[in-house]
C-alpha cells in the first residue's frame, strides 16, 4: 500500500519509490497511547513520534466479529466525504496506495487485516480467515482457513477457490499496479516472466485448495510475515466468478460492508449497505453509516475552509486524506474551537537525504554531514514542531522492531553540530568537500536547498546544488552513474516491519532500482538475507531494529530526514474520526455520524 | 457564404491536425514515462513492460499517432477493453475509460460556465461602455473607467478565492459553486454558478467596457451618425441602431476569442471554484502524463478557437453590411 497519488507529478516528484509509494504500517516498539474512543481521544492527539502504534497478532477470538465500535457510536445515517482525487483504481489487485487501500476496506476484504483494539493498539487479524494462518515448514508453506458465513454481495459463499484465483490473477498482463510480493514469493521476482494468469486455464501448483473453505501457500522461501503481506489490499478477494479482467477495475463485487452504487469518474461516488455482509464474520470494520456520499475535486484550501465554516451538510463531512492547508494550520492548532474536530497523526514513512556512496566515500565525511545537518531549519521550512518530527533513525517509529537511537545528536542539537562536524572532516580524507546536491525544483525544496547549503558550509563542507526536474526525478536519481552526491528520497513499508525495508532500499543496485546510495555493504547484505528468512517473526523484528543503528554506524549511507505530521478537520456531526496510524488516512472502519 | 465556410472548414481540419500533431510529439518530447505510473511501488521489470505494453507506449511514436488519428474517423479496438467506437479519442491512461465520454461528461459545466458568464459580461461591458461613452469626461465616465481599470487588475485566483472565503465560508450568504446540470434544475443550475459567473464577469467585464467606450466614442463622431442626428432622429435611435452598429464589430472580435478560450477550459475558474470542467480535465490531464485524455483537452481547446473565428467572421457580414465575405 503506498501513500496517495497526491498528483502524478508530486508522485514522480518525491519518487514513486519514496513517499509516493511508501506504505507503513504501524508496528510494535511504540508504547500504546491511551485506550478509547476516537473522537473523545481527539484533544490527547499531540504530534509526536510516541503516538506509533503497537501492532500484535491476534488470535483466532480476535478474528470474530463485530468490530469493536467506538464510545457513543450511533449506527446509521449518511456521510459525506470530499477529496481532491478519485481513486485510480477499485479492483483491489490494482491498489497500492494508502487512500485507495482505505477506501477498499469499504468493499474488498483480505484473508488478514488491522483489528483497532483502541487508540494506537491494533492486532493483525483474519478478515475472511478464522486467524491469521498458521506457518508450517519453516514459514515456507501457509494455511489459512475461510471463515462460515463470508458471502459475495449477491449471497454466494466466499470459498478457497475464490483466493487462489485472486492470486493468480494478479500474474495477468493487464494487473501491472499492486505489490508484489506473494506473486514473488509464489514464483521468481520478476514473475510475469514465469506465469500469465489463470484465463487460459494454466493454474498455480503452490496454491493449494483442498476443499472449499482451506487454501495452503508454498512458497519457494520462508516468509515468516506472510500474513501480514496478505492484509494488503492487492490481496483483497475476487471472485472467479465475477471476474472481468481489467473491466473489474470499473465494477468490483463486494464482499465488504458496503456496495458502489453510483461512480462519476473523478466527480462522485455513491455507496449504501451489502445485505449480505454480515458484522459478526468481520471484526474489522464498524461500518456505521448507512450511506457514503462522495465528491472529488477539492483543493486543499478549499476542503479546509468547508471545515472551519462547518456549515450545512459540510457538519457530516470529513476528508480521507485532506489535510489542514498551510495557509490556515496555525488558525486551527490556535483556536480551541477546532480541537475536538481536529486529528493529528505522525507520518508511518520515512524521508531520508541518501548519500551515493560511490561517491562519498569517506564515512567520516558522510557523518560530518550527519552532524552538520540543519535539521530544525529543515522543519520550520514544513511548518514547525506542529508539522514535523526530526527523525533520527532509518526505520518509522511505527514499525516492529524499532529502536530509539541518535547517532548525530540530533534531538540535542537540532540546528546541527558544527564543531563535531569539523572535528571529523579534519580527520577524513578531505577536510573542505565538495558535495553535489540534487534537488527537486519545487519552492519548498528550493528553500530546504538552500537551508542545507548554508547548514553544510558552515562547517566548510560546500555544497553545489543541482535542480531536477521534478518529473524526471525519479529516472535522474535512479541511474547508477547519476553524477551526485545526495539527493533526497523516501520509503515506507508494506506492512509494519523492516521486511519491506531494508531488503528493498539496500537490496540490488541496478538501473531504475530503489538502492538509490547504492549501498553493496557484505556482511550487512547477509544479514539482511538471514533476517528475511527466520521464521519467528518476533526475533526477526528485534534483528531489524539492531539492523538499523548498525547500518547508521558502520555505513552511515544517509541523514534521516524529518518525519511528517498530518493533521485533519472533519465536521462536527462526525464521530469516531481518527486517522488510521497504519496507512496514515482516515479509518472509515470507526467513523459514523452523530445525532442532531 | 457555402464557399466561404468550405474553405475555412477545410483549414480549420489542418490547424487542428498540425495542433494535435505538435501536441503528440511535445508529449513524447518532454522527459518522462508514463507507464511508471502503471507500474507499482515495488515495478519489476517486466511488469513495467508490461505496463508499457498495456498503454500502447511501446509502439514507434508515428504509429501512435497515426493509430490517434485514425480512431477519431473509425473507432479502435483495446485488448481487454473492447472496442472504442468512433469519434474515439483514445483510453485514458489514468481512468481507464474513453476518453470522449469523460469529455462530453465534463463539457456541459464548462459550457455552463461560459454561456452565464458571457452574458453577464457581455451585457455590463457593452452597457456600461456605452453610457460611459455617452457621459465622456463626465463623472458616470470616470467611475466606469476607474471599475474597469481595477477590474482588469484583478485576477480570478485573487477575487475568487476571497469571494469563496467571504461570501461562501465566513458571511454565509451564498452556497458554495456547484455544477447542478440544466435540464434537471434550472434554478439550481443557475443559483450554483452564480458565483463563478460574477467573478468571471468582473474580470472580463473590463475588457467590453474600455472597449466598446473607446469604439462608441469613435462612432459618435462618423459622418453617418452625424447626418442621422442632423435628419432629426432620437437620440436612442442614433445610438443604438447607428453607432452601436458599428461598436460591435471588434467587440464580437474579443467576444469570439474569450468565449472559445472559455469552452477550451477555464483552468484557474475551474479550479478556485472547484468545478469538474474541461480546464480541470486538461491540468489533471498534464500532471497525470494522461495522453489521449491531454490530446482530448488540446483538440477541443483548439476547435473551439478555429470554430469561433470562423463564426466571428460570418457575423461580421451580418452586424455590418460593408462587410462582405470573400
Amino acid at each position: 500500500m503506498s501513500i496517495r497519488k497526491r498528483s502524478t507529478v508530486a508522485v514522480l516528484a518525491v519518487g514513486v519509490l519514496a513517499l509516493a509509494g511508501a506504505c507503513a504500517k504501524g508496528g510494535g516498539g511504540g508504547t500504546p497511547a491511551a485506550a478509547g474512543n476516537p473522537s473523545s481521544a481527539a484533544s490527547d492527539r499531540g504530534p509526536s513520534a510516541d503516538t506509533a502504534p503497537k501492532i500484535a497478532i491476534g488470535t483466532a477470538d480476535d478474528s470474530n466479529g463485530p468490530a469493536i465500535a467506538p464510545e457513543g457510536v450511533v449506527k446509521g445515517g449518511a456521510i459525506n466525504m470530499i477529496d481532491r482525487d478519485d481513486y485510480a483504481h477499485l479492483d483491489p489487485g490494482r491498489i497500492y496506495t494508502n487512500v485507495e487501500s482505505a477506501f477498499a476496506l469499504m468493499y474488498a476484504r483480505q484473508l488478514t487485516g488491522y483489528k483497532r483494539i483502541a487508540k494506537n493498539d491494533y492486532k493483525l487479524v483474519g478478515d475472511l480467515a478464522t486467524d491469521t494462518g498458521q506457518a508450517s515448514d519453516g514459514g515456507k508453506t501457509w494455511t489459512f482457513t475461510l471463515k462460515d458465513g463470508v458471502k459475495w454481495q449477491d449471497g454466494t459463499p466466499i470459498t478457497s477457490g475464490d483466493v487462489k484465483w485472486t492470486i493468480e490473477r494478479l500474474f495477468a498482463s493487464y494487473s501491472t499496479e499492486g505489490a508484489p510480493y506473494v506473486q514473488q514469493w509464489l514464483t521468481q521476482e520478476n514473475y510475469k516472466k514465469s506465469y500469465k494468469g489463470p484465463y487460459d486455464g494454466k493454474h498455480l501448483d503452490n496454491i493449494e485448495t483442498p476443499d472449499d473453505k482451506t487454501v495452503v501457500f508454498k512458497f519457494k522461501e520462508p516468509h515468516a510475515d506472510a500474513n501480514f503481506a496478505l492484509a494488503m489490499t492487492t490481496y483483497g478477494i475476487v471472485p472467479q466468478a465475477k471476474d472481468t479482467k481489467e473491466r473489474y477495475d470499473k465494477e468490483p463485487f463486494s464482499n465488504g460492508p458496503y456496495i458502489i452504487v453510483n461512480h462519476v469518474t473523478d466527480k462522485s461516488m455513491d455507496l449504501e449497505r451489502n445485505p449480505n455482509w454480515d458484522p459478526a464474520t468481520d471484526p474489522i470494520r464498524g461500518a456505521y453509516p448507512d450511506k457514503w456520499h462522495m465528491e472529488f475535486g477539492y483543493q486543499n484550501l478549499q476542503a479546509t475552509d468547508r471545515f472551519i465554516a462547518d456549515a450545512g451538510d459540510d457538519k457530516k463531512t470529513f476528508s480521507f486524506y485532506r489535510q489542514v492547508a498551510p495557509e490556515r494550520l496555525q488558525q486551527v492548532l490556535s483556536d480551541p474551537a477546532f480541537k475536538s474536530r481536529l486529528m493529528s497523526q505522525p507520518s508511518p514513512y520515512a524521508d531520508y537525504y541518501y548519500f551515493n556512496l560511490d561517491r562519498v566515500k569517506d564515512i567520516k565525511i558522510r557523518q560530518a554531514i550527519n552532524y552538520a545537518w540543519p535539521a530544525k531549519q529543515l522543519q520550520q521550512i514544513g511548518g514547525g514542531p506542529v508539522s514535523s518530527v526530526i527523525s533520527t533513525t532509518i526505520l518509522n517509529p511505527t514499525l516492529a522492531g524499532y529502536q530509539e537511537y541518535d547517532l548525530f545528536n540530533k534531538k540535542a542539537k537540532p540546528e546541527g553540530d558544527v564543531e563535531k562536524a569539523k572535528e571529523l572532516l579534519a580527520q577524513s580524507s578531505n577536510p573542505h568537500p565538495t558535495i553535489v546536491y540534487a534537488y527537486n525544483q519545487t519552492p519548498v525544496q528550493e528553500r530546504i536547498t538552500v537551508a542545507i547549503k548554508a547548514g553544510l558550509e558552515k562547517a566548510g563542507i560546500k555544497v553545489v546544488a543541482k535542480p531536477l526536474n521534478p518529473k524526471t526525478w525519479y529516472d535522474s536519481i535512479t541511474k547508477i552513474d547519476n553524477g551526485f552526491d545526495m539527493y533526497w528520497g523516501g520509503w515506507g513499508a508494506d506492512w509494519p516491519n523492516a521486511a519491506t525495508v531494508f531488503p528493498v532500499i539496500f537490496g540490488p543496485i541496478v538501473e531504475g532500482g530503489q538502492n538509490v546510495s547504492h549501498f553493496k555493504d557484505p556482511e550487512i547484505q547477509a544479514e539482511i538475507k538471514r533476517i528475511q528468512g527466520m521464521s519467528d517473526a518476533d526475533e526477526a523484528n528485534k534483528a531489524w531494529g539492531a539492523l538499523d543503528k548498525t547500518i547508521m554506524e558502520k555505513v552511515t549511507p544517509l541523514v534521516p530526514d524529518v518525519n511528517s505530521i498530518a493533521n485533519s478537520l472533519h465536521g462536527s456531526l462526525i464521530g469516531g474520526a481518527e486517522i488510521d496510524p497504519i496507512n496514515w488516512v482516515v479509518s472509515p472502519n470507526t467513523i459514523f455520524v452523530k445525532q442532531q | 457564404m457555402l464557399r466561404f465556410l468550405t474553405r475555412r472548414g477545410l483549414s480549420a481540419a489542418f490547424i487542428l491536425l498540425i495542433v494535435s500533431a505538435v501536441t503528440f510529439f511535445l508529449f513524447f518530447a518532454v522527459p518522462g514515462d508514463p507507464a511508471r505510473l502503471a507500474c507499482g511501488k515495488v515495478c519489476p521489470p517486466e511488469t513495467l513492460v508490461q505496463a508499457r505494453h498495456n498503454l500502447g507506449l511501446d509502439q514507434p511514436i508515428f504509429v501512435q499517432f497515426v493509430e490517434w488519428v485514425s480512431g477519431i474517423f473509425v473507432g479502435r479496438e483495446y485488448e481487454g477493453l473492447g472496442h472504442c467506437p468512433a469519434p474515439c479519442l483514445g483510453y485514458s491512461f489514468v481512468n481507464q475509460e474513453p476518453v470522449f465520454g469523460t469529455i462530453v461528461d465534463r463539457l456541459p459545466v464548462t459550457l455552463s460556465l461560459t454561456v452565464g458568464a458571457a452574458v453577464v459580461f457581455l451585457l455590463f461591458g457593452v452597457g456600461t461602455g456605452i453610457i460611459a461613452a455617452l457621459n465622456q469626461g463626465k463623472p458616470l465616465d470616470k467611475i466606469a473607467s476607474v471599475s474597469s481599470l481595477i477590474g482588469a487588475s484583478v485576477q480570478i485566483y485573487f477575487i475568487g478565492t476571497l469571494a469563496m472565503y467571504f461570501l461562501v465560508f465566513q458571511w454565509q450568504v451564498i452556497e458554495r459553486p456547484r455544477y447542478v446540470p440544466l435540464t434537471e434544475d434550472p434554478i439550481g443550475w443557475a443559483y450554483g454558478l452564480l458565483l463563478p459567473w460574477i467573478v468571471l464577469a468582473i474580470i472580463f467585464t473590463a475588457n467590453y467596457t474600455r472597449m466598446t467606450r473607446s469604439t462608441m466614442v469613435e462612432q459618435l463622431s462618423e459622418d453617418y451618425v452625424r447626418t442621422a442626428r442632423a435628419k432629426g432622429m432620437s437620440a436612442r435611435t442614433v445610438v443604438l441602431r447607428f453607432a452601436l452598429r458599428g461598436t460591435l464589430t471588434p467587440i464580437a472580435t474579443i467576444f469570439g476569442i474569450d468565449l472559445a478560450s472559455l469552452i477550451g477550459g477555464a483552468i484557474i475558474t475551474e479550479t478556485t471554484f472547484s468545478l469538474q470542467g474541461i480546464g480541470r480535465l486538461s491540468i489533471q490531464s498534464v500532471n497525470n502524463d494522461d495522453l489521449p485524455m491531454l490530446m482530448a483537452t488540446v483538440l477541443l481547446a483548439a476547435a473551439a478557437i478555429v470554430v469561433f473565428n470562423v463564426i466571428v467572421d460570418a457575423l461580421y457580414a451580418v452586424i455590418d453590411p460593408r462587410v462582405r465575405l470573400s
